[in-house]
């Protein structure tokens, strides 16, 4: 069966809070789901500009550690 | 100051005597912990003073031997900026706010609530408009946003520093994040779908 992924479960894969087997999981959805796809894109863009305010050193960090495949 | 040593190593280092070391930990976290005390305290000056605080209360605390985190240095001192940040807020607030079951403030959907003020007088710069539309989330909402992107707490983290479920608090930050969309396109603040990295 297909699972349905949220918004939520959208947010914990951002942040990497998402196990390594349901990350895999939601990346093959997104591959179906276009709507899921644009989702993921617009919330992903709002979390990027938030690293607008950090400073140059500590936003490239996180930057690094959390950009997804 | 860069170095390849693990927070739990400089602790370490530091307890048993290499208090040198705590810079590299003031290096590595300052910019964090300000940049999040900044948007809470909304004070340049006062976010300066309280980080400098939050590293004054964390070595007085390695110093008495009562630091205990397993090996969770970052947690433990965002924890410490996020209660000496509140606590300040707290202090300076003088009025009660009534929060919703998704962290808006009962406050802000009355007819009374103050206009964007800060949107108009804010500079045309996308950060202070940045700034300015965090400021206007709900508190519970703003809360989670800080500590969960900018302490980089995770919401298992914030779900205990905060007294709610780590389903209350993952819903939080989705409604800030929603907002914070909506704002931005209101406002007309670009931010393209297609320039950040997967």
């Amino acid at each position: 069966m297909t699972k349905t992924f949220t918004q939520d479960d959208l947010i914990r894969y951002i942040y990497d809070e998402m196990p390594p087997e349901e990350a895999v999981e939601l990346q093959q959805a997104m591959l179906c789901d276009g709507a899921l796809q644009e989702e993921y894109k617009a919330l992903r863009a709002t979390v990027s500009l938030l690293d607008e305010l950090l400073p140059q050193s500590a936003a490239s960090s996180r930057q690094g550690s959390s950009s997804k495949a | 100051m860069e170095n390849a040593l693990s927070d739990c190593q400089l602790v370490k280092q530091f307890l048993q005597g290499n208090e040198e070391v705590f810079e590299v930990l003031v290096a590595r976290h300052q910019p964090r912990i300000f940049t999040a005390i900044h948007l809470i305290v909304k004070d340049r000056y006062i976010a300066e003073d309280l980080t400098q605080e939050v590293f004054i209360k964390a070595i007085g605390t390695l110093r008495s031997g009562r630091y205990n985190d397993e090996g969770k240095f970052k947690p433990w001192i965002m924890r410490i900026a996020h209660n000496l940040a509140i606590d300040h807020f707290r202090r300076e607030k003088r009025y009660p706010t009534i929060v919703l079951e998704d962290g808006t403030n009962v406050f802000n959907t009355m007819d009374f609530a103050e206009a964007p003020y800060e949107i108009i007088q804010a500079q045309k710069d996308t950060k202070a408009k940045l700034r300015a539309l965090i400021q206007e989330l709900p508190d519970a909402q703003k809360e989670v946003l800080i500590m969960r992107h900018y302490m980089e707490m995770s919401f298992q983290d914030i779900a205990d520093a905060t007294g709610v479920s780590i389903n209350t608090a993952l819903g939080r930050m989705r409604y800030a994040l929603l907002n914070l969309r909506k704002k931005l396109k209101k406002h007309h603040i670009a931010y393209d779908q297609n320039i950040y990295p997967r």
